[in-house]
């Protein structure tokens, strides 16, 4: 009888320690990458971290409370021999953190009761328990309860409550708008409201007129020039590009080291 | 990491050809700030980036139909940095469950007579436009938002009009032909970004009138 029990405590303690050593390494490196990883740590990975160390950390408990542990709190651990020499045994196995067992460390590792303010606050609180009565408990519990199981329902079912409420709140903020993100992936691809030599194209809801080309046409409100010189602008916009054109003719005859149409293109054949 | 691919032409310089992996979307102004917190909490923690540029596309045309597209763009806010020349492929028809653009894509720095030089080889200049904003990273990941503005008179950039009243928005990622897990891991980035901004990937010839 005396030997399952000592196996059992035996086998509880071991896992136990090795329960501990996994939170610890978990802490360890979770140190180490906020110190030395600062730059590149992201908010998605640190709540990994955590979560890792909650879930270690309800591992432990569900040890301790399983059935096969025995209760440690019968168990007493009294020290036999206290030195204030250094013990190079103690301190390998503790990786430095405890070198000496003295009348130091016992205090503190050694301690099964709670610290002396803890253990007022305790105190406090079970007195005041014991004083608002068994009724007026009951019903602070039942409170509790029905507040904890409407938060949870509201979280869980997204689809009844959230979307009636939101939905219309979301209806008047939307963030982009699609018409938007044409017009500007067919500015940027292809000079889409931009070009001053292409006839102005199709124009999509909400998109400025074209600029230059139209004379004295209406132009956004940040335009700090009159329409006189947007006029301007768009006779000198036509003449460039030919003049452009003109010796974009002649060059084409060269062979480049671009592929482009025009080496295939040879108006005196070679 | 694997080796990157073996290419299908014979290798004869020392370039891999990259291909660009693109998503675009766009975000309204009054969005902006919260996109911007969003993508400060997502991307690496790096001092936000700024950026003012000036981007003008050329085109050679040639006889048959489509002309040849170079960019070239200039910083702005760094007047001395030298001029960045872009050439970009047709987009790729490839499989259609893939989830980003890709296109071919060819980078090089150039010199502060870029424009000149290509007008002497008979490119025209087609349009220009300025833009600035914000660029994040993350990984080989990166973000631009971007707002764009028409030059109004042709080579002044002070006198510019916005084109809209949103930001565009874009996930780009440079890597070698042929990884596409490059894709995935974009589209699961872009799922970050749901409901501010939609990132999807936008056939620009589809677009086209």
């Amino acid at each position: 009888m005396q030997q399952r029990e000592e196996k059992q405590l035996e086998a509880s303690v071991e896992s136990l320690v090795s329960r501990v050593a996994h939170v610890k390494s978990a802490l360890h490196s979770f140190i180490y990458k906020l110190e030395n990883e600062y730059e590149r740590l992201t908010w998605p990975s640190v709540l990994d971290n955590f979560a890792l160390l909650s879930g270690q950390l309800n591992t432990i408990n569900k040890l301790l409370k399983n059935e096969k542990t025995p209760s440690f709190r019968n168990q007493v651990i009294i020290p036999l021999l206290l030195s204030p020499d250094r013990d190079e045994d103690l301190a390998k196995l503790t990786e430095q953190r405890v070198p000496v067992f003295s009348h130091e460390i016992v205090p503190d590792y050694l301690r099964t009761k709670p610290d002396p303010e803890v253990e007022e606050q305790e105190k406090q609180l079970s007195a005041e328990a014991a004083r608002i009565g068994p009724d007026v408990a009951q019903k602070q519990i039942q409170t509790l309860n029905k507040l904890c199981s409407n938060l949870l329902e509201k979280l869980n079912n997204p689809r009844d409550d959230r979307d009636a409420e939101s939905a219309a709140i979301r209806q008047n903020k939307p963030s982009f708008n699609p018409a938007d993100t044409n017009a500007l992936v067919g500015a940027v691809a292809f000079g889409k409201g931009l070009s001053k030599c292409r006839p102005p194209g199709q124009v999509a809801a909400g998109h400025p007129g074209q600029g230059p080309m139209i004379s004295g046409g209406p132009t956004l409100q940040q335009v700090t020039i009159g329409g006189g010189s947007s006029q301007q602008a768009g006779i000198g916009g036509p003449v460039a590009p030919q003049q452009q054109g003109q010796p974009g003719k002649m060059p084409s005859s060269i062979k480049t080291n671009i592929k482009s149409a025009s080496s295939s293109m040879h108006p005196y054949p070679r | 990491m694997e080796a990157p691919p073996v290419t299908v032409m014979p290798v004869t310089g020392g370039t891999i050809n990259m291909m660009e992996y693109l998503l675009q979307g766009s975000v309204l102004d009054q969005a902006l700030e919260s996109l911007l917190h969003r993508l400060r909490g997502l991307c690496d923690n790096m001092e936000p980036e700024t950026f003012t540029d000036h981007e003008l596309v050329y085109l050679l045309k040639g006889q048959q139909g489509n002309p040849f597209i170079l960019r070239a763009r200039r910083s702005l806010s760094h007047p001395t940095s030298p001029w960045h020349l872009r050439y970009l492929g047709q987009p790729e028809v490839g499989d259609k469950s893939r989830h980003a653009l890709v296109r071919n894509c060819v980078d090089v720095a150039a010199s502060h007579s870029l424009p000149e030089f290509l007008n002497e080889m008979g490119f025209r200049m087609d349009h220009e436009f300025v833009a600035n904003g914000h660029i994040f990273r993350k990984g080989a990941m990166k973000i631009v938002v971007s707002k764009l503005s028409r030059i109004l008179v042709p080579g002044n950039t002070d006198n510019t009009e916005r084109l809209s009243l949103s930001y565009l928005v874009e996930l780009s990622v440079l890597a070698p032909a042929g990884q596409d897990t490059v894709s995935e891991d974009m589209r699961s980035f872009a799922e970050q970004l749901k409901p501010l901004v939609h990132l999807e990937k936008i056939d620009p010839s589809k677009q086209r009138h």
